[in-house]
């Protein structure tokens, strides 16, 4: 375990024990809640994971880095942008296929835009977003952050 | 059951896949599982982590409080709170519409509603141990910082676009003394039915209105149930 996740951990388990002894019943209900959130994306983490085996061993790692890799880094930013804008997993699941695919020799940069893009723009909830909070906020917003996720990419390709 | 398929469908399809695999090549089938092994690990050492984590803010931090706090508060510190509120909570990005809206109601300006729906979709405390296991810490904070920074600029761009009176703000046309429940939010969390078995009921994992008349006095407590819905899945006209 690296640095960081342990310091999580110690964290998260004092603060676990401190909650306990201050209110026990809300702690058990909210992990009760946490729980439902968890259960529900069960299937997709378990099917993500054996997902992820399937690709390391068919797919050769020369074709990711062919098309992932840093040869046409802006193309393949785009694309795994627009991906990524009609993809329905949650962030959770996208992780460790994000992480299983750079260990294979893709470049980060397309896997930075995936993974913001993901989670900020939404094809799917654009009409849900239109209808609260009108059209124009809706086009602005997601127009505005498909940008930013290849911007916010690009940066982080110049610095690792 | 075809529910449960469309739920799972995703599950379903890596099994036939795996089974097909296992069909054309045993080894290579044996050694996608092997592959996955050392995900599967990694995941079981977050997965705790997240879900603890998740219960523990959502006990300690309540989102009203902040939500209090942020009022018209623009300037810099309104943006730390909206970003704060957003990296808090739990949920994709659509839980975040009705919560935005009560905010907006409120007098919350559209460069703050911009920063928590961005943050709340891509910073999440808890999700920022997976991140680090997967990819690395410095990965990890490198992509926060520049998020952040991207947020704040992304809010204060949508803001020039975009003017308040662009934003429906009326009240969905609800009838005198009705009740509605808005689906597409509702989680058939139960907190509902809890609180006013009068009103509500859980069906196939939804809430109904079983009685959609408010009938008023002193103790109803259809106010509550709509108050404490986590998701703010009730509506209700008086
Ligand atoms: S409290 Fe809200 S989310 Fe929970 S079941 Fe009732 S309407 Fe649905």
């Amino acid at each position: 375990m690296d640095i960081f996740t342990k310091g999580l951990w110690i964290i998260t388990v004092s603060w676990f024990i401190i909650s306990m002894k201050r209110d026990k019943n809300r702690t058990l209900k909210s992990m009760k809640k946490s729980k439902n959130m968890m259960g529900n994306m069960l299937g997709q983490i378990i099917g993500i994971l054996f997902l992820i085996g399937l690709i390391l061993t068919l797919i050769p790692p020369e074709m990711i880095k062919e098309y992932l890799g840093s040869s046409n880094t802006l193309i393949a930013t785009i694309v795994s942008a627009l991906i990524g804008t009609i993809t329905l997993i949650p962030a959770f699941v996208a992780f460790p296929l994000i992480g299983s695919i750079v260990d294979m020799g893709a470049s980060i940069v397309p896997s930075v835009a995936f993974l913001t893009t993901l989670t900020m723009v939404g094809i799917v909830t654009f009409n849900l977003e239109s209808r609260e909070f009108g059209r124009r906020f809706a086009i602005a917003r997601n127009g505005i952050s498909f940008v930013f996720a290849i911007l916010i990419a690009l940066a982080m390709g110049v610095i690792l | 059951m075809m529910k449960r398929l469309r739920k799972n469908g995703f599950l379903a399809f890596v099994v036939i896949a795996y089974i097909g695999l296992f069909i054309i090549n045993k080894e290579k089938a044996i050694l996608s599982i092997k592959n996955s092994g050392y995900y599967i690990k990694e995941m079981l050492t977050v997965m705790p982590l997240v879900f603890l984590l998740t219960a523990l803010i959502d006990t300690w931090i309540p989102q009203e409080t902040i939500m209090d706090y942020l009022g018209d508060g623009s300037g810099v510190k309104g943006s730390f709170i909206s970003i704060f509120l957003g990296s808090i909570s739990a949920g994709p990005i659509y839980a975040a519409f009705p919560v935005c809206k009560t905010l907006l109601r409120k007098g919350a300006s559209i460069f703050n509603i911009v920063v928590i729906l961005s943050s709340w979709a891509v910073i999440k405390i808890p999700m920022l141990a997976n991140e680090a296991r997967f990819l690395s810490p410095k990965f990890m904070a490198i992509r926060w910082v520049f998020t952040t920074i991207g947020i704040i600029i992304m809010g204060y761009m949508v803001s020039k676009v975009v003017k308040r009176d662009d934003i429906p703000i009326e009240e969905e046309a609800i009838e005198h003394g009705k009740i509605l429940i808005k689906e597409e939010y509702c989680i058939g969390c139960g907190i509902c039915a809890k609180i006013a078995p009068g009103y509500f009921e859980i069906e196939n994992n939804r809430a109904i209105a079983i009685d959609e008349n408010i009938h008023g006095g002193v103790d109803d407590d259809v106010d509550k149930a709509e108050e404490k819905c986590p998701t703010r899945a009730i509506a209700i006209s008086k």
